[in-house]
Protein backbone atom coordinates (compact mmCIF):
# COMPACT_ATOMS: atom_id res chain seq x y z
CA UNK A 1 0.00 0.00 0.00
CA UNK A 2 1.12 3.63 -1.35
CA UNK A 3 1.21 5.39 2.09
CA UNK A 4 2.12 9.39 2.60
CA UNK A 5 1.93 10.22 6.44
CA UNK A 6 1.46 13.89 7.55
CA UNK A 7 1.96 15.03 10.88
CA UNK A 8 -1.03 18.07 10.05
CA UNK A 9 -2.69 19.88 6.47
CA UNK A 10 -5.12 21.68 5.49
CA UNK A 11 -6.96 19.02 4.38
CA UNK A 12 -5.53 14.98 3.04
CA UNK A 13 -8.61 14.99 0.69
CA UNK A 14 -6.91 18.58 -1.00
CA UNK A 15 -3.36 17.35 -0.58
CA UNK A 16 -4.53 14.02 -2.91
CA UNK A 17 -6.20 16.33 -5.66
CA UNK A 18 -3.16 18.51 -5.95
CA UNK A 19 -0.92 15.69 -5.89
CA UNK A 20 -2.87 13.51 -8.49
CA UNK A 21 -2.54 17.02 -10.92
CA UNK A 22 1.57 17.29 -10.40
CA UNK A 23 2.73 13.52 -10.03
CA UNK A 24 1.82 9.82 -11.59
CA UNK A 25 0.50 9.26 -8.49
CA UNK A 26 -0.28 5.27 -7.82
CA UNK A 27 -4.30 4.05 -7.30
CA UNK A 28 -5.14 3.21 -4.08
CA UNK A 29 -2.69 5.56 -2.89
CA UNK A 30 -3.56 7.04 0.69
CA UNK A 31 -2.89 10.05 2.56
CA UNK A 32 -2.98 10.22 5.97
CA UNK A 33 -2.55 12.83 8.56
CA UNK A 34 -3.06 13.25 12.43
CA UNK A 35 -4.67 16.82 12.34
CA UNK A 36 -6.35 18.03 9.92
CA UNK A 37 -6.51 22.19 10.05
CA UNK A 38 -9.31 22.50 7.56
CA UNK A 39 -11.00 19.18 7.15
CA UNK A 40 -14.69 19.59 6.38
CA UNK A 41 -17.64 17.18 6.09
CA UNK A 42 -19.72 19.09 3.19
CA UNK A 43 -19.35 21.99 2.15
CA UNK A 44 -19.74 24.09 5.16
CA UNK A 45 -19.61 21.49 8.02
CA UNK A 46 -15.93 20.68 9.52
CA UNK A 47 -14.53 17.72 10.68
CA UNK A 48 -13.42 17.81 14.07
CA UNK A 49 -10.96 15.23 15.39
CA UNK A 50 -8.16 15.04 18.24
CA UNK A 51 -4.72 14.64 17.30
CA UNK A 52 -3.53 11.31 17.49
CA UNK A 53 -6.81 9.46 17.64
CA UNK A 54 -8.71 8.80 14.92
CA UNK A 55 -8.27 8.14 11.13
CA UNK A 56 -7.96 10.68 9.24
CA UNK A 57 -7.42 9.79 4.93
CA UNK A 58 -7.89 9.55 1.63
CA UNK A 59 -7.58 6.76 -0.78
CA UNK A 60 -7.04 7.96 -4.75
CA UNK A 61 -9.43 5.44 -6.98
CA UNK A 62 -8.78 5.33 -10.57
CA UNK A 63 -11.64 3.92 -13.04
CA UNK A 64 -10.97 2.32 -16.19
CA UNK A 65 -14.13 3.29 -17.17
CA UNK A 66 -17.07 4.80 -14.54
CA UNK A 67 -20.05 6.80 -16.12
CA UNK A 68 -21.44 9.41 -13.93
CA UNK A 69 -24.99 8.26 -14.01
CA UNK A 70 -23.45 5.37 -11.89
CA UNK A 71 -21.82 7.93 -9.48
CA UNK A 72 -23.76 6.71 -6.08
CA UNK A 73 -22.64 3.36 -6.40
CA UNK A 74 -19.40 5.46 -4.66
CA UNK A 75 -21.70 6.50 -1.90
CA UNK A 76 -22.74 2.88 -1.45
CA UNK A 77 -19.27 0.93 -2.37
CA UNK A 78 -17.51 3.16 0.21
CA UNK A 79 -20.02 3.80 3.09
CA UNK A 80 -20.07 -0.67 2.69
CA UNK A 81 -16.78 -0.88 3.21
CA UNK A 82 -16.28 0.53 6.25
CA UNK A 83 -19.77 -1.19 7.24
CA UNK A 84 -17.95 -3.86 6.93
CA UNK A 85 -14.41 -3.27 8.69
CA UNK A 86 -17.01 -1.83 11.68
CA UNK A 87 -19.02 -4.98 11.84
CA UNK A 88 -16.15 -7.23 11.76
CA UNK A 89 -15.05 -5.43 15.54
CA UNK A 90 -18.23 -5.95 16.68
CA UNK A 91 -19.78 -2.51 16.86
CA UNK A 92 -23.49 -2.84 17.35
CA UNK A 93 -26.53 -1.18 15.98
CA UNK A 94 -24.14 -0.51 12.72
CA UNK A 95 -26.10 1.70 9.81
CA UNK A 96 -25.29 3.74 7.01
CA UNK A 97 -27.52 6.84 6.86
CA UNK A 98 -28.10 8.28 3.35
CA UNK A 99 -26.39 9.10 1.48
CA UNK A 100 -23.16 7.97 3.13
CA UNK A 101 -22.79 8.69 7.09
CA UNK A 102 -21.68 5.99 8.88
CA UNK A 103 -24.19 5.73 12.12
CA UNK A 104 -23.49 3.37 15.63
CA UNK A 105 -27.20 3.23 17.32
CA UNK A 106 -28.13 7.02 16.59
CA UNK A 107 -24.55 8.34 16.51
CA UNK A 108 -22.34 9.35 13.90
CA UNK A 109 -19.08 7.34 13.95
CA UNK A 110 -17.88 8.15 10.71
CA UNK A 111 -18.03 10.36 7.71
CA UNK A 112 -17.37 10.49 4.35
CA UNK A 113 -16.38 13.00 1.34
CA UNK A 114 -16.20 11.87 -2.03
CA UNK A 115 -14.56 14.07 -4.82
CA UNK A 116 -14.67 13.08 -8.38
CA UNK A 117 -12.99 14.35 -11.26
CA UNK A 118 -15.19 14.36 -14.30
CA UNK A 119 -14.07 14.82 -18.02
CA UNK A 120 -16.88 14.82 -19.74
CA UNK A 121 -19.57 12.17 -18.05
CA UNK A 122 -16.88 9.91 -16.87
CA UNK A 123 -15.70 9.51 -13.67
CA UNK A 124 -11.39 9.67 -14.50
CA UNK A 125 -10.78 9.16 -10.53
CA UNK A 126 -11.91 9.72 -7.00
CA UNK A 127 -10.87 11.53 -4.03
CA UNK A 128 -12.41 9.72 -1.05
CA UNK A 129 -11.78 11.72 2.30
CA UNK A 130 -12.91 9.24 5.42
CA UNK A 131 -12.62 9.94 8.36
CA UNK A 132 -13.51 7.72 11.76
CA UNK A 133 -13.75 8.49 15.32
CA UNK A 134 -11.45 5.38 16.84
CA UNK A 135 -9.29 5.90 20.46
CA UNK A 136 -11.32 9.78 20.60
CA UNK A 137 -13.68 9.38 24.01
CA UNK A 138 -14.18 13.16 24.09
CA UNK A 139 -16.55 14.99 21.66
CA UNK A 140 -17.14 18.65 21.71
CA UNK A 141 -20.53 19.53 23.07
CA UNK A 142 -21.36 20.90 19.90
CA UNK A 143 -21.39 17.21 18.55
CA UNK A 144 -23.45 15.45 20.89
CA UNK A 145 -24.16 12.57 18.25
CA UNK A 146 -20.52 11.95 18.32
CA UNK A 147 -18.88 8.55 19.16
CA UNK A 148 -16.16 6.17 18.88
CA UNK A 149 -14.89 2.86 18.74
CA UNK A 150 -13.73 3.26 21.81
CA UNK A 151 -16.44 4.82 23.68
CA UNK A 152 -18.48 1.97 22.67
CA UNK A 153 -16.06 -0.96 23.05
CA UNK A 154 -14.09 0.57 25.51
CA UNK A 155 -10.88 -0.47 24.26
CA UNK A 156 -8.03 1.23 22.11
CA UNK A 157 -7.61 0.25 18.71
CA UNK A 158 -4.36 -0.34 16.44
CA UNK A 159 -5.00 2.88 13.83
CA UNK A 160 -2.63 1.36 10.98
CA UNK A 161 -4.01 -2.23 11.26
CA UNK A 162 -7.57 -0.66 10.90
CA UNK A 163 -6.40 1.70 7.98
CA UNK A 164 -5.28 -1.57 6.01
CA UNK A 165 -8.50 -3.51 6.60
CA UNK A 166 -11.10 -0.26 5.53
CA UNK A 167 -8.92 0.10 2.07
CA UNK A 168 -9.40 -3.82 1.88
CA UNK A 169 -12.80 -3.50 2.63
CA UNK A 170 -12.83 -0.44 -0.04
CA UNK A 171 -11.19 -2.68 -2.50
CA UNK A 172 -13.42 -5.57 -2.15
CA UNK A 173 -16.47 -3.16 -2.96
CA UNK A 174 -15.50 -1.07 -5.58
CA UNK A 175 -14.38 -3.85 -7.44
CA UNK A 176 -18.11 -4.60 -7.69
CA UNK A 177 -18.53 -0.96 -9.35
CA UNK A 178 -15.99 -1.94 -11.71
CA UNK A 179 -17.12 -5.44 -12.99
CA UNK A 180 -20.59 -3.65 -13.25
CA UNK A 181 -22.37 -5.51 -10.65
CA UNK A 182 -24.35 -2.51 -9.40
CA UNK A 183 -27.59 -4.33 -8.40
CA UNK A 184 -25.44 -6.14 -5.65
CA UNK A 185 -24.06 -2.84 -4.12
CA UNK A 186 -27.56 -1.59 -3.93
CA UNK A 187 -29.49 -4.38 -2.62
CA UNK A 188 -26.35 -4.27 0.20
CA UNK A 189 -26.78 -0.53 0.72
CA UNK A 190 -30.44 -0.72 1.25
CA UNK A 191 -30.00 -3.98 3.57
CA UNK A 192 -28.36 -1.72 6.07
CA UNK A 193 -29.87 1.63 5.28
CA UNK A 194 -30.70 3.89 8.38
CA UNK A 195 -34.75 3.51 9.05
CA UNK A 196 -35.50 1.59 6.60
CA UNK A 197 -39.17 0.39 6.53
CA UNK A 198 -39.84 2.02 9.55
CA UNK A 199 -42.07 4.93 10.21
CA UNK A 200 -40.01 8.18 10.65
CA UNK A 201 -40.35 12.26 10.72
CA UNK A 202 -39.04 13.99 7.73
CA UNK A 203 -38.52 17.31 6.67
CA UNK A 204 -39.71 18.53 3.15
CA UNK A 205 -37.52 21.19 1.52
CA UNK A 206 -40.81 23.19 1.45
CA UNK A 207 -40.85 23.01 5.49
CA UNK A 208 -43.20 20.61 5.73
CA UNK A 209 -42.86 17.98 8.25
CA UNK A 210 -44.21 14.39 7.56
CA UNK A 211 -44.15 10.59 8.29
CA UNK A 212 -42.98 7.99 6.49
CA UNK A 213 -41.41 5.13 5.39
CA UNK A 214 -38.05 4.60 3.64
CA UNK A 215 -38.23 2.22 1.05
CA UNK A 216 -35.04 1.74 -0.58
CA UNK A 217 -32.99 4.22 -3.52
CA UNK A 218 -33.41 4.38 -7.14
CA UNK A 219 -30.80 4.00 -9.51
CA UNK A 220 -29.50 7.29 -8.90
CA UNK A 221 -29.48 7.08 -5.32
CA UNK A 222 -32.27 9.19 -4.38
CA UNK A 223 -34.34 8.26 -1.36
CA UNK A 224 -37.71 6.45 -1.92
CA UNK A 225 -40.36 7.63 0.91
CA UNK A 226 -43.39 5.63 1.11
CA UNK A 227 -45.99 8.50 2.22
CA UNK A 228 -49.25 8.40 4.12
CA UNK A 229 -51.23 7.68 1.75
CA UNK A 230 -48.62 4.98 0.03
CA UNK A 231 -47.09 7.07 -2.39
CA UNK A 232 -43.82 6.86 -2.85
CA UNK A 233 -42.12 9.81 -3.45
CA UNK A 234 -38.33 10.62 -4.37
CA UNK A 235 -35.86 12.99 -2.61
CA UNK A 236 -32.48 14.27 -3.92
CA UNK A 237 -30.03 15.03 -1.19
CA UNK A 238 -30.99 18.93 0.61
CA UNK A 239 -35.03 17.82 -0.50
CA UNK A 240 -35.27 15.98 2.57
CA UNK A 241 -33.84 16.26 5.82
CA UNK A 242 -34.48 13.33 8.96
CA UNK A 243 -36.33 14.51 12.18
CA UNK B 1 -0.92 37.33 -48.45
CA UNK B 2 1.39 34.52 -46.99
CA UNK B 3 0.46 33.43 -43.67
CA UNK B 4 3.71 35.20 -41.88
CA UNK B 5 2.76 38.99 -43.49
CA UNK B 6 -1.03 38.02 -41.61
CA UNK B 7 0.53 37.36 -38.14
CA UNK B 8 2.89 40.06 -38.76
CA UNK B 9 0.01 43.03 -39.43
CA UNK B 10 -2.15 41.46 -36.75
CA UNK B 11 1.21 42.05 -34.40
CA UNK B 12 1.43 45.78 -36.20
CA UNK B 13 -1.89 46.89 -35.28
CA UNK B 14 -1.86 45.19 -31.84
CA UNK B 15 1.12 47.70 -31.01
CA UNK B 16 -0.20 50.70 -32.82
CA UNK B 17 -3.47 50.58 -30.72
CA UNK B 18 -5.47 51.06 -33.06
CA UNK B 19 -9.33 49.55 -32.18
CA UNK B 20 -9.99 48.30 -35.71
CA UNK B 21 -8.21 47.86 -39.29
CA UNK B 22 -9.72 46.78 -41.61
CA UNK B 23 -7.49 45.95 -45.07
CA UNK B 24 -9.02 44.83 -48.38
CA UNK B 25 -7.07 43.52 -51.20
CA UNK B 26 -8.09 42.03 -54.62
CA UNK B 27 -8.69 38.18 -53.66
CA UNK B 28 -10.03 39.00 -49.53
CA UNK B 29 -10.74 41.17 -47.12
CA UNK B 30 -9.20 41.58 -43.22
CA UNK B 31 -10.50 42.87 -40.48
CA UNK B 32 -8.64 42.77 -37.03
CA UNK B 33 -9.84 43.80 -34.05
CA UNK B 34 -8.14 44.20 -30.75
CA UNK B 35 -9.90 43.17 -27.63
CA UNK B 36 -10.08 45.46 -24.40
CA UNK B 37 -7.82 42.73 -22.95
CA UNK B 38 -5.20 43.71 -25.61
CA UNK B 39 -5.71 40.26 -27.74
CA UNK B 40 -6.36 40.63 -30.97
CA UNK B 41 -8.93 39.03 -33.42
CA UNK B 42 -9.06 38.95 -36.59
CA UNK B 43 -11.61 38.02 -40.06
CA UNK B 44 -10.37 36.75 -42.93
CA UNK B 45 -12.41 36.95 -46.23
CA UNK B 46 -11.06 35.01 -48.51
CA UNK B 47 -12.34 34.90 -52.25
CA UNK B 48 -13.02 31.99 -53.17
CA UNK B 49 -13.93 30.73 -49.83
CA UNK B 50 -10.34 28.87 -48.88
CA UNK B 51 -9.46 27.00 -45.35
CA UNK B 52 -7.35 29.04 -43.59
CA UNK B 53 -4.47 27.61 -41.07
CA UNK B 54 -5.13 28.70 -37.45
CA UNK B 55 -2.84 31.52 -36.74
CA UNK B 56 -1.74 31.24 -32.39
CA UNK B 57 -4.49 33.75 -30.59
CA UNK B 58 -6.22 34.91 -33.94
CA UNK B 59 -9.20 33.90 -35.36
CA UNK B 60 -9.81 33.33 -39.01
CA UNK B 61 -12.57 32.40 -40.70
CA UNK B 62 -13.18 31.91 -44.29
CA UNK B 63 -16.56 33.80 -45.64
CA UNK B 64 -17.01 33.66 -49.71
CA UNK B 65 -16.94 37.11 -51.37
CA UNK B 66 -20.80 36.81 -52.30
CA UNK B 67 -21.79 37.38 -48.32
CA UNK B 68 -19.73 40.26 -48.00
CA UNK B 69 -23.15 42.57 -48.38
CA UNK B 70 -24.35 41.14 -45.35
CA UNK B 71 -20.77 41.94 -43.39
CA UNK B 72 -21.92 42.95 -39.94
CA UNK B 73 -24.62 40.54 -39.60
CA UNK B 74 -22.58 37.45 -40.65
CA UNK B 75 -19.43 38.53 -37.87
CA UNK B 76 -22.39 38.54 -35.38
CA UNK B 77 -23.41 35.21 -35.65
CA UNK B 78 -19.76 34.24 -36.18
CA UNK B 79 -18.51 35.10 -33.10
CA UNK B 80 -21.45 33.89 -31.62
CA UNK B 81 -20.98 30.64 -33.09
CA UNK B 82 -17.11 30.47 -32.76
CA UNK B 83 -18.24 30.61 -29.19
CA UNK B 84 -17.99 26.73 -27.32
CA UNK B 85 -20.33 25.68 -24.54
CA UNK B 86 -18.66 23.95 -21.33
CA UNK B 87 -22.26 21.89 -20.44
CA UNK B 88 -22.73 20.41 -17.29
CA UNK B 89 -21.98 16.58 -17.19
CA UNK B 90 -24.85 15.43 -15.01
CA UNK B 91 -27.71 16.73 -13.26
CA UNK B 92 -26.95 18.88 -9.53
CA UNK B 93 -25.83 21.42 -7.76
CA UNK B 94 -23.59 24.13 -9.61
CA UNK B 95 -21.00 25.28 -7.01
CA UNK B 96 -17.90 28.01 -8.90
CA UNK B 97 -16.20 28.06 -5.74
CA UNK B 98 -14.09 24.88 -4.40
CA UNK B 99 -15.54 25.92 -0.80
CA UNK B 100 -17.80 28.90 0.03
CA UNK B 101 -14.57 30.84 1.35
CA UNK B 102 -12.30 30.53 -1.87
CA UNK B 103 -12.52 32.30 -4.59
CA UNK B 104 -14.02 30.97 -7.81
CA UNK B 105 -12.33 28.97 -9.96
CA UNK B 106 -12.88 30.84 -13.07
CA UNK B 107 -13.75 34.43 -13.79
CA UNK B 108 -15.10 36.26 -17.19
CA UNK B 109 -12.25 36.80 -19.41
CA UNK B 110 -9.74 34.27 -17.39
CA UNK B 111 -8.13 32.02 -19.35
CA UNK B 112 -9.07 27.90 -19.22
CA UNK B 113 -6.33 25.20 -20.39
CA UNK B 114 -7.68 21.38 -20.74
CA UNK B 115 -7.63 19.71 -17.60
CA UNK B 116 -8.81 22.97 -15.30
CA UNK B 117 -11.19 22.76 -12.95
CA UNK B 118 -14.46 24.51 -13.45
CA UNK B 119 -16.71 24.01 -10.90
CA UNK B 120 -18.20 21.35 -9.06
CA UNK B 121 -21.27 19.93 -9.40
CA UNK B 122 -22.84 18.36 -6.47
CA UNK B 123 -25.06 15.19 -6.51
CA UNK B 124 -26.13 13.31 -3.82
CA UNK B 125 -23.33 14.72 -1.57
CA UNK B 126 -20.98 13.45 -4.15
CA UNK B 127 -18.51 16.36 -5.27
CA UNK B 128 -17.91 16.29 -9.06
CA UNK B 129 -15.01 18.42 -10.04
CA UNK B 130 -15.59 19.25 -14.09
CA UNK B 131 -12.46 19.23 -16.09
CA UNK B 132 -12.47 21.95 -19.19
CA UNK B 133 -11.99 19.69 -22.22
CA UNK B 134 -11.34 22.91 -23.99
CA UNK B 135 -9.03 25.98 -23.73
CA UNK B 136 -9.84 29.48 -24.49
CA UNK B 137 -11.35 32.36 -22.80
CA UNK B 138 -14.45 32.18 -20.28
CA UNK B 139 -16.86 35.39 -22.14
CA UNK B 140 -19.61 34.59 -20.06
CA UNK B 141 -21.15 32.11 -16.81
CA UNK B 142 -24.33 31.22 -17.81
CA UNK B 143 -25.21 29.58 -13.91
CA UNK B 144 -25.73 31.15 -10.53
CA UNK B 145 -23.80 29.85 -8.19
CA UNK B 146 -25.23 27.09 -6.02
CA UNK B 147 -28.53 26.52 -8.56
CA UNK B 148 -29.95 23.42 -9.34
CA UNK B 149 -28.56 22.51 -13.29
CA UNK B 150 -29.75 19.81 -15.68
CA UNK B 151 -27.88 17.31 -18.10
CA UNK B 152 -26.16 19.04 -20.49
CA UNK B 153 -26.99 22.43 -19.37
CA UNK B 154 -24.75 25.04 -20.81
CA UNK B 155 -22.82 26.65 -17.76
CA UNK B 156 -19.89 28.58 -19.56
CA UNK B 157 -19.26 30.04 -23.25
CA UNK B 158 -15.58 30.12 -24.26
CA UNK B 159 -14.04 31.76 -26.72
CA UNK B 160 -11.75 29.11 -27.94
CA UNK B 161 -9.32 31.53 -30.22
Amino acid sequence: MNIVKLDAINSTNQFLKELVKSNDVDNWTVVTTEYQISGRGQMQTKWISEKNKNLLFSVLIRFNELNANHQFYMNCAISLGIYKTLTKHKIEGLTIKWPNDILAGNKKIAGILIENALVKDSIKHTVVGIGLNVNQIEFPVLLPNATSMKLLLNKDFNRDLLLKEIVDNLKYYINFIEKKEFIFLKEQYEKVLYKIGVVHSFESNKEQVFTGKITGINQQGKLLVEQENKVIKEYNYKEIKFM
Amino acid sequence: MELKEIQNLIKFVAKSGANEVKLEMKDFKITIKTGAGGKVTSIVQQVPAATVQVVPQTEIQAIPATEQKTESVNKKTDEANSYIEIKSPIIGTFYRKPSPDKPPFIKVGDDVEVGDTVCIIEAMKLFNEVESEISGKIVKILVDDSSPVEFDQPLYLVDPS
